[in-house]
């Protein structure tokens, strides 16, 4: 009883600051363990949010067509750098690759979202970052870091203009 | 009345460090699979791969119940085992 007594005199910031060593270190231990419960739970919210976001937030696919530009304002080889105005500003590349074939992809990397550019050298689309590479012709990944391919938009050409629209699979572009 | 924890320290008085390092690393696996999950529900959900993001979520809740299921295991802070 004698020890409680004389524990129940001892100041909490004496209690904060033990003298001996390996009292420190044995109550730091604790509290290290409690600290990763923490940050496990920290995790988990993360996670928790980012699903329940993705529910009930999912990204609107787009909708309609829309006018980019002329046909005879970007040359084979040529590529012109657009932005869809709406819920979110998104970089598009519109690439003119031979006679009449055109594609247009996001200009973001799937890798670290850096800009890609068209390497009409090589024909491929470039990430100057790491190093990824991409299909010109279909966006998918060729080398480097990316994970996924490229999304692409469709392109209709109607009357010498250029239009974009939400890219489906079953689709042919022009 | 003794419960476990106390048949524990009278036995193998010893055994607190081994416990408390097994612990940790326990917690630290833990904590390194939940990073892991996290990392990958950013990449997929993304891309609108929600289902992943929805098993990953419920993994990581998981894991977070575990390490406080393994606080329970903490040894007492090193006075009040003394006192016992």
């Amino acid at each position: 009883m004698a020890y409680n007594s004389k524990e129940k005199e001892t100041p909490n910031w004496k209690k904060d600051f033990p003298v001996k060593k390996d009292e420190a270190t044995h109550v730091s231990r604790r509290e290290f363990a409690k600290f990763l419960c923490l940050l496990s739970g920290g995790m988990a919210l993360g996670n928790g949010i980012i699903a329940i976001k993705s529910f009930a937030f999912p990204s609107k696919e787009l909708e309609g067509e829309h006018f980019i530009c002329n046909t005879s304002d970007v040359a084979i080889g040529q590529t012109k750098e657009f932005i869809i105005e709406g819920e979110k500003n998104i970089p598009y590349l519109l690439i003119h690759l031979s006679e009449g074939k055109w594609r247009a992809f996001e200009q973001k990397c799937t890798h670290l979202s850096c800009a890609v550019r068209y390497n009409a050298e090589i024909n491929k689309i470039e990430c100057p970052c790491h190093k990824g590479f991409f299909d010109a012709d279909t966006g998918t990944v060729l080398a480097g870091p990316p994970p996924r391919p490229l999304p692409q938009l469709s392109v209709h050409i109607k009357n010498e203009k250029v239009y974009v629209s939400a890219y489906k699979e079953s689709k042919t572009i022009s | 009345m003794s419960d476990f924890r106390e048949a524990q320290n009278q036995a193998h008085p010893n055994k607190t460090n081994t416990l408390m390092v097994g612990i940790i690393f326990l917690l630290i696996g833990i904590v390194g699979i939940q990073i892991w999950l996290l990392y990958g529900t950013l990449n997929n959900a993304l891309s609108e791969n929600q289902g992943f993001a929805l098993a990953a979520a419920i993994g990581s809740f998981v894991f977070f119940f575990l390490a406080l299921f393994l606080l329970k295991y903490l040894p007492d802070a090193r006075g009040k085992s003394r006192r016992n």
